[in-house]
């Protein structure tokens, strides 16, 4: 109904959706690392006295409509509204129910046209038309009936559309900001690590990937990043109008990659507890886009190679397992890479025979404070296996038991390797009674032994467990 | 399963349709930045990567869930100043988060364009823009043209508007489409760069990438000789390309090992739809029809059946056939860290949705013995079980092995009177040097095994076992039985030797031909069963 009220107000919001006068407009994006974003649109707007409606099409199509804020000089806002009645043929149908159409019947062989007033009974199932004093089922025969709407009612629109509707005190064009959060923009980091066996040093490219699937392109922008993920309360009411447009949380590494906490601080710029990465050059972020922007570029950095092999229980295998290949760097500033890390996956290379990089493998990694270590598994071992076998297993006492483990670690490769064996799972009050090599406990749960094995050779490591539980 | 495949058949259809201009193209021209093609690729390498989720067994083509590192060299021209560098003709699989760019100076950003053309786009792009529809009297064939606007195409209906009226797309039953006179939207993913360069430059640059819908198995052939004692092995590289895009004359390998994949978050991407025309309900006092399809890709998929076919029976006519084979190349292996890289010596063709093989080895005269085996829970009833066969040698030199054995599928053929026969048909995982290989055959209907529970004691901490096994054999046979005993639980006498292997009791056992083999024992629990703790 105000719809009608403010009519001059929709020609004229429209005009200015329309035109969106492109060289005045600025677009300011801040992307947060778990799919959120805060758009900021300033522009010039037309504004007439007194009350008006202002429509804004070129937002994003998941934008929150509770978040938006619209501010200008010598304007109040009276109401916000987010309209997602859609306009299709099934909506146009619908809202013609008690009114005329008009209906053209097509003779199919000669393509010759009747026109007739109908007006529409209901529209449940199928189109019931009353044409004079006929009740009609629209099509029922089958043969081409053309329908003809008038005119599309007010309120349904092809996107769903922001309008605010304002009081305003003077006539005349101003500034305004328009600001809202929305999800489907995220961004994350993508690492490029290239390793020298020769002189196990790294080289580490960071990129900024930030992909676009709200829905809208933002034109012109300027962007700014922020490592961190702010927490949101409940899903808010956004519109998903986007396929693919689902809220995600951030996805975390799938075995713990910090070895050392960082401690350092570094240049780059603060926003609360959150790193800022702002992209230096106004960009377009085009709808369903992936963009990539350099941020790290680090070269001969020391890295060690290791091999790392987890036991998640006192158990037997089947057949040996292969031993994880383990990188671990620092990212401190004198000897690592000397930035803070955005979460994100590091991809390792390394060069063949023929110096050409190949791909061995990925690793995530969490948000890194400057000064951590870090270690990656980025794939098995083909070469380095180990083989965990339950020796013995006695009953000591009611709550007692006594485990006898065995790791047999071979080694088919030309070079001396020290494979870190991890013994997990071990609840309750457990102890080792007796070990062919000094471990270390790490909790109350793991023990770790760094086993070295030979040239093309075997270890074995045995160990006892005491456990009551 | 077949819902990725038919994104590289949509895909690659795609491509063939007429050359889109480029999206950013007017953005470009508004900055007055050129817009540079890359030549096409000089010099293309493929490392296939097998699905890292798969630790043995064959590929399935129709479900392809490894991946590649193509690395591609391109010459590039750039002008002065800020220019968009495009790459055409990547494949549908690409990562874009994994590209890297070589030997190109001052990169300002790489970006890859998810919204592709297609009928669904066609109509998105044009909402409120003029078109023209097009009505086609379908007795007489007469087309007439009408200018109008297209105002909505939201959840899947159309509505436009034209001098007349409002009216729905496809509602009216009449041969009704719009026609269009540009887009924007470009047919493949395309990787695009934005670089300034200080001065004109010609560069080679190369274009490194990881792509999805690939993957490579080893097929291992192994033919038993008649008196079961010697093997032959052979195996293939079988490697697949699932994209629309081929690579040819490239240089191909392959990489065996796990490597460590995250799952990771999907890059967004609209490969388009059909346009579904709804409309209002169009219930009938008859009948109630479907939803209209303007256009769709689905008839593509009988076309992939086709290829998935030839490709499995060609496969097994090159693996029944390998044994009498002339191989002309081998690929040849290099370590590459911790992995086993396996490179084809000569340049070779990686086309769209091809499976290819390459020969991996050929070892003669491996000594190999056969062992029948079963497992003992204590549960197994009054009933006789098949016992299972398994070929065992070791991966060293002294058995015409000791290389690295990836994984892979191993089908046995025998020998009989000059002709073939399968044995069976088995799954490979990774084998290092050194290690025990052992091959399985199936299960042996001439060996058969019972267990009995003779006797139980009140507590059940005390079990009696007998355990016969008959040999229906020819020849005596080497047998094994392993038990798989509770936790603590121990045997406490037996009338036969007793080993362990892997942390479980095992009995090796050799049964002469036509002889049933009696052994018993006997168990002790650690826990009571139903006593009062």
């Amino acid at each position: 109904m105000h719809a009608r009220l403010f009519s001059i107000g929709v020609i004229l919001g429209a005009i200015l959706s329309s035109a969106a006068l492109p060289a005045e407009r600025s677009l300011s994006v801040t992307i947060y690392a778990n799919d959120l974003a805060l758009i900021q649109d300033r522009r010039q707007i037309e504004v007439g006295t007194g009350r008006q409606r202002i429509e804004f099409q070129d937002v994003s199509a998941q934008i929150r409509p509770e978040t938006v804020s619209l501010t200008a000089p010598d304007i109040s806002i009276v109401e916000q509204n987010f309209d997602y009645d859609l306009l299709t043929p099934a909506k146009l149908m619908e809202k013609a129910v008690g009114q005329d159409i008009t209906i053209v019947r097509v003779n199919p062989a000669s393509g010759a046209e009747t026109r007739e007033q109908a007006r529409v009974l209901a529209t449940n199932g199928g189109v019931v038309l009353k044409i004079g004093q006929r009740i009609e089922v629209l099509r029922d025969d089958g043969l081409p009936v053309r329908v003809i709407f008038d005119k599309v009612p007010d309120n349904l629109r092809a996107r769903p559309t922001l309008s605010v509707t304002v009081d305003s005190s003077r006539a005349g064009a101003r500034p305004a900001t328009l600001s809202y959060l929305t999800p489907g923009l995220g961004w994350r980091a993508d690492y490029v690590a290239l390793f020298n066996e020769a002189d196990a040093k790294i080289d580490v490219q960071g990129w900024v990937t930030l992909t676009n699937s709200s829905g809208t392109s933002y034109d012109n922008a300027q962007t700014l990043l922020v490592a961190g993920s702010p927490t949101q309360a409940g899903g808010g009411m956004g519109f998903g109008a986007v396929p693919g447009g689902v809220r995600r949380p951030m996805p975390r590494p799938q075995r713990p990659t910090l070895q050392e906490a960082g401690t350092e601080s570094g240049s780059r710029e603060q926003l609360g507890d959150f790193y800022l990465y702002p992209i230096a050059e106004r960009t377009s972020i085009a709808n369903l886009q992936t963009k990539q922007v350099s941020f790290l570029d680090v070269h001969g950095v020391p890295a060690e190679h290791g091999y790392e092999f987890y036991n998640g229980w006192l158990g037997t295998a089947d057949a040996p397992q292969s031993a994880k290949t383990v990188y671990s760097f620092s990212t401190s500033a004198h000897a690592g890479l000397g930035d803070q890390l955005p979460a994100g996956v590091l991809r390792f290379y390394l060069r063949d025979k023929r110096g050409d990089p190949q791909f061995i493998g990925e690793s995530r990694i969490d948000h890194t404070p400057m000064g951590s270590t870090l270690a990656l598994a980025t794939g098995d071992a083909f070469d380095v296996k180990v083989h965990a076998v339950v020796d013995k297993r006695t009953r000591r006492g009611e709550f007692e038991w006594q485990t006898d483990m065995r790791y047999d670690l071979t080694n088919a490769s030309p070079k001396l390797v020290v494979v870190k064996v991890l013994q997990s799972g071990l609840w309750g009050d457990s102890r080792v009674s007796a070990e062919s090599q000094k471990s270390v406990r790490r909790s109350a749960e793991t023990v770790e032994w760094p086993v070295t094995v030979p040239a093309n050779g075997k270890a074995s490591l045995t160990a006892t467990f005491v456990t009551r539980n | 399963m077949r819902g990725r495949h038919w994104l590289w058949m949509v895909l690659a259809a795609l491509r063939s349709l007429a050359a889109a201009a480029d999206d950013v193209a007017a953005d470009d021209a508004a900055a007055g930045r050129p817009s540079i093609v890359a030549g096409s690729p000089s010099d293309v390498s493929v490392t296939v990567y097998r699905a890292p989720h798969r630790n043995s067994g064959s590929i399935d083509l129709g479900q392809l869930g490894g991946f590649a590192l193509v690395s591609e060299t391109r010459t590039v021209r750039l002008p002065v100043g800020e220019s968009r560098l495009r790459f055409e003709g990547v494949a549908d699989g690409i990562e874009p988060a994994s590209a890297i760019i070589a030997g190109l100076p001052g990169i300002l950003e790489k970006n890859r364009e998810g919204q592709l053309l297609s009928p669904s786009a066609l109509i998105a792009a044009a909402v409120g823009k003029p078109v023209v529809l097009v009505r086609t009297n379908a007795k007489t064939g007469k087309a007439v043209r009408l200018s109008g606007t297209i105002l909505s195409d939201a959840e899947g209906g159309v509505a436009f508007k034209t001098a007349q009226g409002v009216e729905g797309l496809r509602c009216s039953g009449l041969a009704e489409s719009f026609e269009f006179t540009s887009t924007e939207l470009s047919a493949l993913p395309t990787l695009s760069v934005m670089v300034r360069a200080a001065q004109a430059t010609t560069a080679t640059v190369t274009l490194s990438y990881l792509a999805r819908g690939f993957d490579w198995a080893a097929d291992y052939v192994a033919t038993l000789s008649s008196d079961g004692k010697a093997l032959e092995l052979g195996a293939w590289v079988t490697l697949a390309n699932g994209n629309g895009v081929g690579f040819p004359s490239a240089r191909a390998q392959v990489v065996a090992g796990r490597v460590n994949r995250e799952s990771g978050a999907a890059e967004p991407i609209d490969i388009g739809g059909p346009i579904l025309a709804q409309c209002w309900p169009r219930g009938s006092t008859s009948d109630t029809p479907e939803p209209v399809y303007l256009a769709g890709a689905s008839p593509l998929e009988g076309g992939l059946m086709d290829v998935v076919v030839t490709a499995r029976r060609q496969m097994m006519a090159l693996a029944a056939a390998a044994p009498m084979q002339e191989v002309a190349q081998q690929v040849v292996q290099e370590e590459l860290g911790d992995l086993k890289l396996y490179r084809v010596p000569d340049r070779t063709t990686v086309a769209a949705l091809q499976s290819k093989q390459v020969r991996l080895m050929d070892r003669q005269a491996i000594p190999v013995h056969s062992v029948y085996a079963a497992d003992i829970t204590g549960n197994e009833g009054d009933r006789f079980f098949p016992a299972m066969r398994v070929l065992r040698t070791q991966n060293d030199a002294a058995h015409h092995l000791g290389l690295p054995l990836p994984s892979g599928s191993v089908i046995v053929f025998t020998d009989r009177g000059g002709v073939s026969l399968l044995l069976h048909e088995s799954a490979m995982r990774d084998l290092a040097v050194d290690e025990e290989v052992e091959i399985d055959l199936g299960e042996s209907a001439d060996v058969q095994v019972k267990a009995l529970k003779e006797k139980d004691s009140v507590d059940s901490t005390h079990a009696q076992m007998r355990v016969e096994v008959s040999n229906a054999r020819a020849a005596a046979i080497q047998f094994e039985l392993r038990l798989s005993l509770n936790q603590g639980a121990r045997v406490v006498r037996a009338d036969h030797e007793m080993a362990l292997k892997n942390g479980r009791p095992i009995f090796k056992l050799n049964i002469p031909a036509g002889q049933i083999a009696t052994l018993s024992y006997q168990v002790e629990e650690a826990f009571r069963r139903s006593a009062p703790r």
